[in-house]
């Protein structure tokens, strides 16, 4: 499903050189859970940012569902992100002065889908994260555990291939980034959505298929 | 993704009021101050009426205690020996003509069942030679129309349109003033100002030798240096043996007679024009200020598939709905005054005054948009998710 040759990442500034992913050869199937830890820094969300065409490496070779993304170009680019992709980030990124099921349709926007799917997609979605009620809120009226999941019905209402999860769970207490771990596993046995998270927490991680660890943009194991 | 657009512009309605307020306003300033300016600037491109290059006035001494025969004679001197000078090609006596003097003789009767009022004008059968006037219709005085039955007059287009709805009037009787036989019509005499409205005018003929007449009008050869008065007044000195005539070119009195509209006219020109910087700068500077606090927002976007002009479009979008809305707001406003007829202007400067604000106001907003727009989509998606 997902597939890394040779990866690096390097980011040069005027006055020093970083290298954020040092050779990482990956190898991710369809339908996979990986968790991906590491310290602070390690190069965690380069990944992610890799994987998910939001970042272009510097050297090496990707391959996603088959396709070799990085000769995209910008529209194919976002063209596939639009339809394969959904993305979770730690700060939830929800647009302040949407509602919730507009935050939720905004990736259906980018396709041409009526504004009547949009909403009953939407409305699905939400019901799936148990959200359903909430429609009509504003993101400043949720606790933080139901803006992720309000986040996780964007980045499912399209239906993708590829959830990129990036520390998911770090903004919420345990309960809640349980809560929200549970909907994440029954994405993936349920829908055979396969699932990148960056995560800091163990517990999380051994709930996962697999575990990546990574140190300086190496990959250790 | 317009719906999308309007609902992102109704849930900010409270910042987005502001910027609403602020281009209506600048609408309704530019409205009122364009409205006044594309009055002042039909006026000066409609026809005079007349030449003013090479053109002189000489005001002579009061006339009226001389003796007839006195006057008869030296007037008759005077025409003759100005028109054998070199540059002088017409000369012309008049009563109470003052061009751009302020000056203005006007008078209203309704002797033919309404109500007319007109300037008059009191002028010999050389006036519109002298001032290369356009005789549209008939013709312009002639000597011996002074011994007809009836008296002529001579009307301006104005007077025929305002009171006789445009009709072909030559040959026709018009009691005003008198019982006058109308016997041609100009196009124009606008003499009070550039800026001056063409009012109905009427021309009434006097012998050359009439006391009244004082007045001289000369029409000069083209290009006659400002020299050449020093001649023109030592023949007249001579021949009136008085030296308190007064000799005036009338290009001259036109340009310092229309400067008191121009200065004011500059200055709310500029004022408008700082007032366009001045919206656009604030308005470039909210747009810029929003888009940085919205970095988050494109982040995001682009993550779940915006295409970079995605991102400008929308942005682009959000400030013309804005403004379109703002100058709606504004026209339905400003639209009122010409269709209530509020004020003094005619409606049809209004209207161009409306259509111009709008277009102002609509290129400097997208100016002002596009360059922060640019920029919000050339913002690196995985740089703009990094930073909140
Ligand atoms: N846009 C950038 N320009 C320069 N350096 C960057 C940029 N983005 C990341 N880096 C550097 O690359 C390295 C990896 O960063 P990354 O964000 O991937 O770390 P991380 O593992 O996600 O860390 P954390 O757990 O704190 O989120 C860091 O040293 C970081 O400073
Ligand atoms: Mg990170």
């Amino acid at each position: 499903m997902i597939q890394l040759e040779n990866v690096s990442k390097v980011y040069r500034t005027k006055t020093i050189e970083t290298t954020a992913l040092n050779e990482i050869n990956l190898t991710i199937s369809e339908g996979e859970f990986v968790s991906i830890m590491g310290p602070s820094g390690c190069g965690k969300s380069t990944l992610l940012n890799v994987i998910g065409l939001l970042d272009e490496p510097t050297e090496g070779k990707i391959t996603v569902a088959g396709e070799s993304v990085q000769n995209y170009n910008s529209k194919a680019t976002s063209k596939f992100r639009n339809q394969k992709l959904g993305f979770i980030f730690q700060s939830f990124h929800l647009i302040p002065d949407l509602s919730v099921i507009d935050n939720v349709e905004l990736p259906l926007l980018y396709r041409n889908v009526s504004a009547k799917e949009r909403k009953e997609l939407s409305a699905a979605a939400l019901e799936s994260v148990g959200l359903k009620n909430r429609m009509d809120h504003f993101p400043s009226q949720l606790s933080g555990g139901q803006k992720q999941r309000v986040a996780i019905a964007r980045a499912i209402v399209g239906n993708p291939a590829i959830l990129l999860a990036d520390e998911p769970t770090g903004n919420l207490d345990s309960h809640m980034g349980n809560e929200v771990m549970d909907i994440l596993l029954k994405l993936n046995q349920e829908q055979n959505t396969t699932i990148v998270m960056v995560t800091h927490d163990e517990n999380m991680a051994k709930r996962t298929n697999r575990l990546l660890r990574l140190y300086d943009g190496s990959q250790v194991a | 993704m317009i719906k999308h657009i309007f609902k992102l512009i109704w849930n900010k309605r409270r910042s987005n009021a502001l910027i609403l307020i602020e281009i209506f306003l600048a609408f309704l300033v530019l409205f009122a101050v364009l409205s006044y300016v594309i009055y002042n600037m039909r006026m000066l491109s409609a026809p005079l009426g007349f030449e003013t290059k090479d053109k002189w006035m000489v005001y002579l001494d009061d006339l009226s205690s001389k003796d007839s025969l006195e006057v008869l004679e030296m007037k008759n001197t005077l025409h003759r020996e100005l028109l054998n000078l070199d540059n002088i090609e017409s000369v012309s006596y008049t009563e109470n003509i003052n061009p751009y003097s302020g000056n203005q003789s006007r008078t209203g009767g309704d002797a033919m069942g309404f109500n007319i009022s007109s300037l008059l004008a009191f002028v010999d059968s050389d006036f519109a030679n002298a001032l290369d006037m356009n005789v549209v219709q008939g013709r312009w005085f002639q000597e011996e129309d002074l011994n007809s039955t009836y008296p002529s007059i001579i009307l301006n287009q104005a007077f025929i349109d305002e009171y006789f709805g445009g009709k072909n009037m030559i040959d026709s009787m018009l009691l005003f003033r008198g019982e006058h036989k109308v016997i041609g019509v100009v196009d124009a005499f606008r003499y009070l100002g550039e800026f001056s409205e063409n009012q109905p005018h009427a021309f009434y003929q006097v012998p050359r030798h009439s006391k009244e007449a004082n007045n001289l009008v000369l029409g000069m050869a083209p290009n006659t240096p400002a020299a050449y008065e020093e001649k023109v007044n030592n023949l007249i000195s001579d021949i009136t043996k008085s030296s308190s005539f007064i000799i005036k070119n009338i290009d001259q009195m036109k340009k310092s007679d229309s400067r008191d509209t121009w200065i004011p006219l500059i200055a709310l020109l500029s004022i408008c024009g700082f007032l366009c910087i001045n919206v656009a700068l604030g308005l470039f500077g909210v747009l810029w200020y929003n888009i940085n606090k919205r970095r988050g927002e494109i982040g995001l976007r682009r993550a779940v598939g915006a295409h970079s002009s995605d991102i400008s479009k929308q942005f682009i979008f959000e400030i013309l709905i804005l403004t379109f809305i703002a100058v709606f707001l504004g026209i339905f406003f400003a639209i009122q005054v010409p269709l209530l007829k509020i004020g003094p202007l005619e409606p049809i400067n209004m209207y161009y005054a409306i259509a111009i604000s709008t277009g102002i106001i609509l290129t400097l907003v997208t100016l002002c948009a596009l360059h922060p727009s640019w920029q919000a989509s050339k913002l690196h998606p995985a740089t703009a998710l990094h930073e909140d």
